[in-house]
């Protein structure tokens, strides 16, 4: 069976996510103040751009390619399930970035903490959504 | 009535077959769902709300009980 437009939008997301964060990651840690530095956010806008204009560019070339962006009752519960899961890893981010906060110093690892489980919920989120595609709800 | 798990399969091939080899974007067009929901039912992937089971029943004319069968494990 071929991708539908909403598996390849996902796909196309995943993949920007992975890459726009992989790379500020790879970039900010480990960290070198207990601080989040002005060249850090200067990396942390630099990944969002990318991802953004990824989205666009992908999302318009995947629209041109494939007119079908009809969505049904199927999309609209894999969407749910795959909301719920990415919901367990936001809720477990958003405990230990608490944590962090009470037990350290300086704003970067509570910064850090938070926005590594959004951005693994939102992997966890878009990869429920394509593995329920293949295996069925 | 039984607790167990059951699974819910169809006939949804055969009845394309049976008209005129409906493809599988002409039963989706008709009822108002996607190719691959069609596809995901067919093979027994997704079980489809009551609503679009009806629609289905109704595009080949039968009853519900001739499109999908429960059976219980």
């Amino acid at each position: 069976m071929g991708l539908s437009f909403q598996e390849k939008s996902l796909w196309v997301m995943f993949v920007g996510l992975a890459a726009a964060f992989g790379f500020y990651f790879a970039t900010v840690l480990p960290p070198l103040a207990p601080n989040v530095m002005p060249e850090q956010v200067v990396t942390f806008v630099l990944a969002v751009a990318f991802l953004i204009v990824t989205q666009i560019v992908g999302n318009i070339v995947i629209a041109v390619v494939d007119r079908d962006t009809q969505t049904d009752e199927r999309d609209r519960l894999i969407a749910l399930v795959g909301s719920r899961n990415g919901g367990y890893v936001l809720a477990t981010g958003v405990f230990l970035a608490l944590c962090t906060a009470l037990l350290t110093n300086g704003n970067f690892l509570f910064m850090h903490v938070l926005l590594a489980f959004w951005v693994l919920a939102q992997l966890v989120e878009i990869g429920s959504r394509l593995y329920l595609y293949r295996r069925g709800v | 009535m039984g607790t167990g798990a059951g699974r819910i399969t169809n006939e949804i091939r055969t009845l394309r077959f049976h008209q005129g080899e409906m493809t599988q974007q002409e039963l989706a067009n008709r009822i108002g769902v996607t190719r691959q929901t069609i596809n995901a039912i067919e093979g027994n992937k997704y079980s489809p709300s009551l609503e679009v089971a009806f629609r289905i029943a109704r595009v080949f004319g039968v009853p519900l009980e001739q499109v999908f069968h429960f059976a219980e494990d």
